[in-house]
């Protein structure tokens, strides 16, 4: 069938006009401004929330099948190491242990403290770990290096002997080019530039150049990762997976083990978050698909694989650490040029980039250059986190502009005003400064300021970009009608905590017109048919018009079978709001037309197809759609102590349609949270010469508690994107992008000396106020 | 965690007899380092000797509060975190230890925990509580800390170890000038001022107090306030749930004709021992109160501050948390 043309009133409050897009033929006409919604939009509490909070959902950690064994893993304790030989005859035969392998073998180097050497699969977990003591490996342990800084010099240890590509998963950020060449153990990424960067630092009349840090975060998940193998003969396996990508561990699976990836099912029925770190069956450093599959295959028996808090922070990967020197151009008030060059490490791993925003923000800058590189480093691999990148590209752009606004005397969000052209965003800053306050605060800090008050407070603002990358074709969504009335509807998706079987139910109800209690969801399994992982924002946007699709279709069927019983062309069949069929002065209920089904069910199948808009503005370089959002935070310092309180937080978002509220507010107060804990406290610490974690635990790697969550107000601007035919896009990680950013241009204005490192912790403070004796600030 | 058998055994006498002469039984009241301790792999105890157990008229000392005729304060080891912390408006004259009560940890562990567990935990340093690091507590030989990230170490007191002690409820019971009644494994019990339970690293680098195995701790016990006594507890986190804290101070005085009298100072987690600060209590002693000659106090209490190059700014947060303990104990009202 032909394509077909449309028009929808796209765009947002105050903003909105009449587009042309072109459809598929058998695409449902997409709901914008004009739509008047009945349960899309509506504050649907989550189906499965009384089942969470009372502890009846089951996740991976959970399951437990009959015999099933437990493994566990021998990890090298050394940064770097050869393998001279592994002897795991002692550990066969110990109290319950069923099957014993060595995964690294002699000759092997590895390269990080927590990688996998050997594994042990037993009856109790216990039995497991005990044997593991008695697996003899002799290690030549070799020179490391664990700091980006050490890394970097001549005559650094080598971390990798040769170029290693690069492990990429549906949690990084789509279109990014492959990296270049390597130099000892530094990578650059591919550059970004515009305009004549060098130029344009001479021209300005204003320069300020400065070094920021972050630090290396952990996922930290609160379930770890875990994988359940359950071999179903020679050729097939069910496999139950704490994972953010069912499809991409079925495909690992299958690779591994060789078989056909039908052959292989994944369940995930309920998951403790993943934030990047869960795709594919191994975690990104350690093979826990793998191990768990072999010992289960030579045991005979279903083995469970679950990491230890321990081995959550070494080895499953977290947000690669930055190093970025800044040189920011102003000229006659406005930003001139924008040049950034970051390095930083994801460990063994790559991927160590920092986001778009130095580059993609504020485009009304006409030159901006961006040059990035990994470094290679003896610790656990790096992988996607959250807006993999942004956070940290967030925090020193955002910083720089504002030391440089300060030097220019320019008000800070007027320097980001001028030079941002997302229409939307610029107004999300003009009504975010209004209900912050922002005016009257930053005169209040200054205040405080002058008189050198012991606590001070500040406030920052901060901007986000990501893009809708919703999928074409990946999700295929079947919807069944049922004779007794019950709709259908299922995906092969995987709950991370997002929500998304709840807005599947608002979807099928808002079709059909019928009560949500009438939908019935199946998700978090292989079997319910093609869907994609849990990353870069995209689960709404590729799930739920796939479904829409799917339900407009059987609908479509059901109105022609309304036709025949009230024997009228389907063209003149009417629904009213309980899903009543009403034609030709007859009428019939939903539930009467259901049991006239021929058969059990009618059954549609669909997917969603490309992106077919971007109003009012795509992703930089891309037929995206741009998201937008800014975020401004306030704090207060105690100047004695250097105890910095993040006390307010003012997430202002656009996630296209708003398709539920409640699960929209929870993530953007996930990712406010998150990055206010990045901010002001996460840190992974290595110790230099040992090359081990010291602080591998939720003690000392220290996560926002509840006493430190600032009050968050969120504020939606929803935007009509024209992007697919339910006006979802992504939230997830547009959220925690400019948190941290927005803290820290706050401790600036509360102390009028900046803080330059991640987290912002009582000793940076200190320092950074020149208390530290024999060190000056 | 290893298995293990829990023990009940109802008097004091055959608990201690059965942890003195059982090779790997300990005693346990909270459990709630013990277990850290066996979750690591730290430690491998094959009995778990319930001191909950205890029963009669010894168990119910052990859990209980009273005062004695003389008005001296009597803490059971056994009484938890949040008993105290509920004391805070009984405690005329001894706030700060109700205080340090209600900020330890977090409600959970607070309504386990128990006193006597408190003031005998072992620290909480990183490299002690790394299963694979050999350090100096665990029979190394050096304390890894002093070369590796001491960001949380000693500032007083350090070398040849460098870890702080954990204790929150130590500093005030020593600016309380607190007694603790010991059991002997020969059943004898002897009362010490509380600063004589703990060892510093000079002395034995693997311990942090005195008690030999099958000692029991009995008791605290709190003299009597003198009149108009007032204390207070000041602390500093870099979170606000569920941290321990960077440095903390524990002030005791009393106001007569306007000038302080009987300043005691002890400071936490600077040192690894409470560190009972003479310095500042000199500075203080017979002046009148001000935030200026807080602020000289505090100063002096880090005279002797030793830093390690990753902890010098304990100093001026050390100082910070003293000025806020003064403000609170003097009832001066803090700088805006």
């Amino acid at each position: 069938m032909a394509d077909r043309k449309q028009t929808l009133r796209l765009g947002f409050e105050g903003h909105l006009r009449k587009v042309d897009v072109t459809l598929p033929a058998t695409e449902a006409t997409p709901w914008d401004a004009d739509s008047k919604l009945e349960i899309v939009g509506t504050e649907v509490p989550r189906l499965d929330g009384h089942l969470k909070v009372s502890g009846r959902a089951k996740y991976t950690f959970d399951v437990a099948l009959p015999g099933m064994l437990w493994a566990a893993v021998l990890r090298s304790p050394h940064p770097a190491a050869r393998i001279e030989s592994i002897d795991v005859s002692k550990a066969e035969g110990q109290p319950g242990v069923k099957a014993v392998l060595a995964v690294a073998k002699p000759g092997d180097t590895l390269r990080f403290a927590g990688q996998d050497v050997a594994a042990v699969a037993a009856e109790r977990p216990e039995q497991a770990r005990d044997a593991l003591a008695l697996i003899e490996v002799r290690y030549t342990p070799l020179p490391f290096v664990v700091d980006t800084e050490g890394a970097m010099r001549d005559k650094a240890p080598r971390v990798h002997e040769a170029p290693i590509t690069e492990r990429r998963t549906e949690g990084d950020e789509p279109g990014k080019a492959k990296a270049g060449g390597m130099q000892g153990n530094v990578r650059a990424l591919p550059p970004n530039e515009r305009g004549n960067v060098d130029k344009a630092l001479r021209e300005s009349d204003v320069v300020h150049e400065a070094t920021y840090v972050t630090q290396v975060q952990t996922h930290s998940a609160l379930e770890t990762h875990g994988v359940l193998v359950r071999w179903d003969g020679d050729q097939s396996m069910t496999v139950w997976a704490s994972t953010q990508g069912i499809f991409s561990v079925r495909d690992e699976m299958a690779e591994v083990f060789g078989l056909a990836p039908s052959k292989v099912r994944v369940i995930t029925e309920y998951l403790g978050g993943g934030f990047g770190a869960k795709f594919g069956a191994s975690a990104p450093g350690s093979r826990l698909g793998f191990i768990a599959g072999e010992l289960s295959r030579l045991a005979r028996a279903p083995v469970k694989l679950m990491c230890d808090r321990h081995e959550e922070h070494v080895c499953t990967g977290n947000r690669p650490d930055s190093r970025q020197a800044v040189a920011l151009g102003g000229r006659r008030g406005k930003l001139h040029a924008i040049d950034v060059v970051a390095h930083g490490t994801a460990g063994i791993g790559t991927g160590a980039g920092v986001g778009r925003n130095a580059f993609s923000l504020y485009t009304r800058c006409p030159n901006a250059r961006v040059r990035a590189h990994d470094v290679f480093t003896n610790g656990g691999p790096g992988t996607a986190m959250r807006a993999p990148g942004h956070p940290q590209g967030a925090f020193a752009l955002e910083l720089a502009l504002d030391e440089l606004a300060a030097k220019m005397g320019v008000d800070p969000l007027k320097l980001r005003l001028d030079h941002d052209e997302h229409p939307l965003r610029s107004m999300q800053l003009r009504q975010g400064a209004e209900r912050f306050g922002w005016d009257e605060l930053r005169k209040r800090s200054a205040q405080l300021r002058s008189r050198n008050t012991r606590v001070r407070k500040g406030v920052g603002v901060a901007s986000s970009l990501w893009g809708d990358f919703g999928r074409a074709n990946a999700a295929v969504a079947t919807c069944s009608v049922l004779r007794d009335g019950t709709i259908e509807l299922k995906n092969g998706v995987q709950d991370i905590g997002g929500g998304i079987p709840t807005v599947i139910a608002q979807v099928g109800a808002e079709v059909f017109a019928r009560p949500l209690s009438t939908i019935r969801v199946r998700y978090g399994d292989s079997d319910y048919g093609p869907s994609v992982g849990s990353g870069g924002s995209t689960t709404t946007s590729s799930v739920t018009p796939a479904v829409r699709n799917a339900c407009e279709q059987a609908r479509v069927a059901l109105q022609e079978l309304a036709a025949k019983q009230l024997k009228v062309p389907a063209g003149e069949v009417r629904w009213d709001g309980d899903g009543t069929a009403h034609g030709g002065g007859g009428s019939i209920t939903f539930g009467q037309l259901c049991k006239k089904i021929d058969g059990e069910a009618i059954v549609a199948t669909a997917t969603r197809p490309a992106t077919y808009g971007h109003e009012p503005m795509a992703f930089p370089g891309s037929k995206f759609y741009q998201i937008a959002g800014a975020q401004f935070a306030e704090v207060e310092v105690d100047t004695w102590t250097g105890v910095v309180r993040a006390t307010r937080v003012l997430a202002v978002h656009d996630c296209g349609r708003v398709m539920n509220p409640l699960t929209l507010r929870s993530q953007i107060n996930g990712g406010v949270i998150q990055g206010t804990s990045y901010a002001l406290m996460e840190e992974r610490v290595l110790d230099g010469d040992l090359g081990r974690m010291l602080n591998p635990n939720l003690e000392s790697y220290k996560i926002l508690g509840a006493r430190d969550v600032p009050e968050i107000e969120v504020m939606l601007t929803e935007v009509h994107t024209g992007a697919n035919n339910t006006g979802a896009v992504g939230i997830g990680e547009p959220a925690t992008v400019p948190t941290a950013a927005a803290i820290a241009c706050a401790v600036y204005d509360a102390l009028g000396v900046p803080v330059r490192s991640l987290p912002i912790t009582p000793a940076k403070v200190l320092e950074a106020l020149g208390m530290i004796p024999g060190r000056p600030a | 965690m290893n298995r293990f058998t829990i023990v009940r055994i109802p008097s004091l006498k055959d608990a201690s007899n059965r942890v003195a002469t059982t090779q790997g039984a300990v005693l346990r009241a909270g459990g709630i380092d013990l277990l850290d301790h066996m979750k690591e792999g730290l430690q491998a105890p094959s009995e778990l000797v319930e001191l909950h157990a205890i029963g009669g008229d010894e168990g119910m000392k052990l859990r209980s509060m009273d005062v004695h005729g003389d008005g001296r304060r009597r803490l059971g080891a056994l009484v938890t975190l949040a008993q105290i912390a509920e004391l805070e408006e009984l405690f005329e004259g001894h706030q700060a230890l109700a205080q340090a009560a209600a900020h330890a940890a977090t409600p959970g562990i607070r309504n386990a925990a128990t006193l006597g567990g408190n003031l005998l935990q072992r620290p909480r340093c990183w490299y002690y509580r790394h299963v694979d690091l050999v350090c100096l507590k665990k029979g190394g030989d050096m304390c890894l800390a002093q070369t590796g990230d001491h960001r949380y170490h000693a500032i007083l007191g350090g070398g040849p170890s460098y870890i702080v002690h954990p204790s929150s409820l130590a500093g005030p019971l020593v600016a309380l000038e607190a007694t603790i009644d010991v059991r002997g494994v020969d059943g004898t019990v002897r009362t010490i001022a509380i600063e004589e339970l703990f060892v510093g690293p000079t002395v034995d680098p693997m311990r942090e107090h005195c008690l030999a195995p099958g000692e029991i701790l009995l008791s605290v016990t709190l003299p009597v306030p003198a009149p108009g006594q007032r204390s207070a507890h000041a602390m500093a986190k870099e979170k606000q749930s569920q941290d321990w804290p960077l440095a903390e101070a524990s002030v005791r005085l009393r106001m007569d004709g306007g000038k302080l009298r009987d300043v005691r100072v002890a400071l936490g987690h600077v040192a690894p021992v409470p560190w009972r600060s003479k310095e500042a209590e000199a500075a203080l002693e017979g002046q009148a109160p001000s935030a200026e000659l807080f602020a000289r106090a505090a100063q002096a209490a880090t005279g002797p501050a030793k830093p390690l190059p990753g902890n010098a700014y304990k100093v001026p947060l050390c100082q910070g948390v003293l000025r806020q303990a003064l403000h609170e104990a003097a009832q001066i009202p803090l700088p805006e």
